[in-house]
């Protein structure tokens, strides 16, 4: 009550400023004038009973000010007059004001993206209710030996494992299943076009387990789950991409692979699955047909029931109240086991036993090893830039604040209290830094979608309240060290000093210059840093971009063809057999292979062969191969070279005598002597070997900086069952122009059937190394940033400095200084500065090059041309930034010098 | 009337406002008055403390104030007590009688 009658009566004498102030005038006159009665009748003159009254209460003013400055509204008013005065400095000083606030939004908003790039990968908890209850279910020494898996090998279980444990509700009030239906995107068709889209199989509980909530529509029930329903759920990018949030999307019918689901509900916005770095579109219930087998797969075994001991799915929990991780596992533990077990027979004692343990939810699973490192190095690079950008505004209104020297000094001498200089201060910078943080979060979305984009994360990156609260921590760190800064200069000089003396030889100390140099060349030692930290990762790319790849990647055209509606493996041979004469003569391509694993995308298949029937020996990294499925024209299509023997044709069938061609590292390995030529490669029995009809040379498989293992191509055909292939097309021109001519073939064939990821081979490859790509633009970018703030601080400071000298260099001239002694002077000055940079900085950009040891790639931490490259780089700048200082100091007339001020 | 007037106990001014407006409303001038008669010319609140002690009261909602004429005919904000405000003079009268007996105990103990 009393509360709200003071912010009234306050808000009332902001507002009505007026009125209020005419209340109280009136109130005080009559008071006065009151008084003033009461002497007159002890018969004093109406002049001096005035007089008298007000030699006895001081003056009314006074009162007034006394009066007035009791509420808080006077403490809003005079941070609104300061504000205003403040705004009213800035304006003056338009160029200033500009550059400061630039360099502010720079430095604050890369800070904020690279942060919230931080956030999402490393912190976020998942969009859903209590996060901190969910589990991911990690098995991380690998499941038990004799099981095969699909996905990431520690975080896939198998069916029973799931049913097992999603009965243990002391320990889960919820585990919910999901599984990818593809490698990547599955085929769907809505309406006529083929398209491909990420869809998940999920459990019945999914939904309602995590806690989503829905836009439109519901989710799925465990009665959805063991009926199988042929029902879907969009996530709500997709529902805005692919249905532009129309209503009447739900009822739609989605084929996937050619199976019709009914949308029945769409997710609520923010929720993108739980796929790692990736957005799902859709969620179907779990099916048990084989053409939607997890992954996928290809074998008409592996199906949601069929096989026991294949381990493809995912699981994520929900902790059941007040149960610590530790408990619930100790409760998990012994069904874990048995249900592991399940399908593998008699289980060897002395065999390892797979351990369960839970996984966080926070961040993007999976990228959390990879990233951390790169992500604090790419923090400590923005980190270094904001610093530069702080100094450099610290710099600039140091400058600024010295030529208002007279200002504070006649403020002070007027009997402004330091205190009250110090809150002007605060609320002038508090207003630049306000406008540069406003500025930089601007800057940080757009530059967190740029990273996002370049990262490959398609979760989009959301500047959330961690991050607004980073940004004011860093913004109000900055703000009080500009205000900071200037105060002490300016406080600290004499009021007297700075009245008497003149503009041309102000005040100035020793100590205040020599704090400026130190601000200068710190800022040059950490822009040496950075160039250096740049140079190293550019110089990374660029052994990435030159490595040998063994093949032309260049002209390759490649993208995946999933025959779903076929099931044999005769089927498929015959599928694939039609569509290779198909694409070999559209315009433009010159030849066409295929291959089971795609180059360059991270995949591959590694096994052990026997050799003319014997196991090699040996440790297990020494007779690892890798091996790939291919096509016809293998060597011919990827430009491979063929060492001795022959390419693979389309003699080479399933019906056909079963051939492989190996690479160099191969023959090397295991033929050190003789010919590999004519020996065979196989399992166990001899039915299943493999005659070597080729040596072709070595070249990147998985990833361009991979080092060559014994590798083996098998015709495709050959294979125990026929896997889904992609298809590699050797082109005249632009590869990516083909895609339509191409699209229509396989319409032709199957109008179910999508281009999957066309992409040129060049690009597929450059996938392999985005991580380092991203991190070298980046630095770039940042190296940049750091030298123009570095140039444009230095030549700010010097700038100055060679005004304030003006008559100092006038009496120079005037006494015989020739232009090039004025000159070299100038020039001195910052060279000595830069040197001092450099002693500086070298050896923390040396220790700072050892902790990116692990991000660089055949340069090492030491590597001489970047850090040459630095400091010549940091010359460049000091000469540049003082060039013109310099010159115009020593273009002086001495005579307008002299007469300076 | 002895020669100074000195300054009221801290924090005491607004006590005395309240109990001077307790007998009847009063203006600004009329309270300063009030309180110097009634201590016997001991306290003599300047203009400035005075008007920030009525401005504080207000704000407080234990006076309230309306412009009325005076005897003398002219225009005058007077106060007057609210239920509040005369709550408050009786609590305070009461706690200011209770520390002051304490301090004269005190006072007279040695």
């Amino acid at each position: 009550m009393s509360l709200l009658r003071t912010l009234g009566s306050g808000l009332r004498s902001l507002f009505r400023k007026e009125q209020v102030n005419r209340e109280l005038d009136e109130e005080l006159g009559e008071y006065l004038e009151m008084a003033a009665d009461e002497k007159m009748k002890q018969g004093v003159s109406r002049q001096d009973a005035l007089r008298a009254v007000r030699l006895e209460g001081g003056s009314l003013d006074g009162t007034k000010e006394i009066v007035r400055s009791g509420g808080w509204e006077s403490v809003v008013d005079t941070l609104w007059r300061d504000l205003l005065f403040a705004a009213r400095m800035l304006r003056k000083s338009p160029g200033f004001t500009l550059v400061a606030m630039l360099t502010l939004a720079l430095g604050i908003g890369g800070n904020t993206a690279v942060f919230s790039v931080m956030n999402t990968v490393l912190l976020r908890s998942l969009p859903l209710p209590n996060p901190q209850q969910l589990v991911f279910l990690r098995v991380p020494n690998d499941p038990p030996d004799g099981v095969s898996s699909t996905g990431d090998s520690d975080r896939s279980f198998s069916y029973p494992v799931f049913e097992a444990l999603r009965k243990e509700h002391a320990a889960f009030s919820e585990l919910m299943a999901y599984m990818p239906l593809a490698v990547g995107k599955v085929a769907v068709r809505i309406g006529e076009e083929p398209e491909e889209a990420e869809g998940d199989m999920v459990s019945g509980n999914f939904f309602s387990g995590l806690g989503v909530s829905f836009t439109r529509g519901h989710g799925f029930t465990l009665e959805d789950e063991s009926a199988h329903a042929s029902i879907a759920v969009l996530s709500y990018s997709y529902w805005t991409t692919r249905f532009g949030r129309s209503p009447s999307a739900i009822g739609q019918t989605i084929y996937v692979k050619g199976v019709p689901f009914t949308v029945i509900g769409v997710t609520a916005q923010g929720f993108y699955g739980l796929e790692p770095a990736s957005s799902t579109d859709f969620w179907i219930p779990l099916q048990n047909r084989p053409e939607l087998n997890a992954w996928g797969e290809s074998s008409s075994l592996n199906t949601l029931y069929g096989t026991p001991n294949w381990w493809s799915i995912q699981l994520i929990g929900r902790l059941a109240p007040h149960i610590t991780e530790s408990q619930a596992l100790a409760i998990l533990d012994p069904p874990f086991q048995s249900a592991a077990l399940m399908g593998l027979g008699t289980p060897d004692p002395k065999a390892k036993k797979s351990i369960l343990t839970f996984g966080s939810t926070q961040g993007i699973q999976g990228m959390r090893d990879d990233y951390q490192k790169p992500i604090q190095i790419l923090l400590a690079m923005v980190g270094l830039v904001l610093a530069i950008a702080c100094a450099n505004v610290s710099l600039l209104l140091v400058a600024r604040n010295s030529t208002r020297a007279r200002e504070f000094s006649l403020r002070m001498a007027l009997g402004a209290a330091r205190g009250r200089l110090l809150r002007q201060m605060l609320t002038e910078s508090f207003l630049l830094v306000g406008f540069g943080a406003a500025l930089g979060w601007m800057f940080a979305i757009s530059g967190s979608r740029a990273l996002a984009a370049w990262s490959g994360v398609e979760v989009p990156f959301v500047l959330d309240s961690h991050v607004l609260l980073f940004t004011l921590a860093i913004s109000i760190a900055c703000a009080i060290v500009f205000a900071l800064a200037p105060l002490r200069s300016a406080i600290s000089v004499p009021a007297g000093l700075t009245l008497k003396t003149s503009n041309a030889t102000a005040y100035r100390d020793r100590k205040s210059s020599w704090s400026g140099k130190v601000v200068v060349a710190s800022q040059m030692a950490l822009c040496l840093i950075l160039l250096v930290g740049s140079g190293l990762l550019v110089h990374s790319l660029h052994n990435y971009q030159t490595l040998p790849l063994g093949l032309r990647a260049d002209g390759l055209l490649v993208f995946g063809a999933s025959p779903f509606s076929v099931d044999s493996d005769e089927d498929k041979e015959h599928f694939y057999q039609t569509l290779l004469p198909r694409l070999r003569v559209v315009p433009g391509v010159e030849s066409v292979t295929l291959l089971s694993h795609r180059l360059g995308s991270g995949w591959g298949w590694n096994s052990f062969w026997a050799i003319d029937g014997v196991e090699p020996q040996g440790p297990r990294s020494e007779i690892v191969m890798s091996a790939n499925g291919v096509g016809p024209d293998f060597c011919h299509t990827l430009g491979i070279p063929i060492l001795r023997g022959r390419d693979i044709t389309d003699a080479d069938s399933r019906s056909a005598p079963t051939v492989v061609l190996v690479n160099e590292t191969f023959s090397k390995r295991f033929f050190s002597k003789g010919d590999a030529l004519g020996h065979s490669v196989g399992k166990n029995k001899p039915e299943n070997r493999f005659t070597i009809v080729g040596v072709i040379g070595d070249s990147k498989y998985k990833r361009v900086d991979e080092k060559s293992k014994p590798t083996l191509y098998f015709p495709y055909a050959q294979n125990t069952s026929i896997p889904n292939m992609q298809v590699e097309l050797r082109t005249r021109g632009n590869p990516e122009a083909l895609i339509p001519s191409i699209r229509a073939v396989l319409h032709d064939l199957d109008p179910n059937l999508p281009m999957q990821k066309p992409m040129t081979q060049r690009a597929q490859f450059d996938e392999s190394f985005s991580q380092a790509r991203l991190f070298a633009r980046l630095s770039i970018f940042f190296g940049v940033i750091a030298v123009l703030l570095v140039a444009t601080g230095l030549y700010g400071t010097l700038a100055y400095r060679v005004s304030r000298r003006t008559s100092e260099i006038g009496v120079r001239m005037a006494l015989g200084a020739q232009r090039r002694q004025v000159l070299w002077m100038i020039l001195c000055e910052s060279l000595l500065v830069s040197a001092a940079a450099i002693l500086a900085g070298v050896p923390v950009a040396i220790a700072g090059a050892r902790l990116m040891r692990s991000m660089l790639f055949g340069v090492p931490p030491g590597d001489m041309i970047s850090f040459l490259l630095a400091l010549v780089g940091v010359i460049l700048v000091a000469l540049a930034a003082s060039i013109i200082p310099a010159r115009r100091a020593a273009a002086l007339d001495p005579i307008v010098a002299l007469r300076y001020e | 009337m002895p020669d100074k007037s000195s300054d009221v106990v801290q924090g005491t001014l607004d006590m005395l406002v309240l109990k001077t407006l307790a007998l009847e409303p009063m203006h600004g001038y009329g309270i300063s008055v009030r309180i110097e008669q009634m201590s016997k010319g001991v306290f003599r609140p300047n203009a400035g403390s005075l008007f920030l002690a009525i401005q504080r009261l207000q704000r407080d909602g234990l006076i309230d104030g309306e412009w009325k004429a005076t005897e003398n005919n002219r225009r005058a904000k007077y106060y007057v007590l609210t239920k509040k405000g005369r709550q408050r003079l009786s609590s305070e009268t009461r706690e200011w009688g209770r520390q002051a007996a304490a301090i004269a105990r005190i006072l007279e103990a040695s």
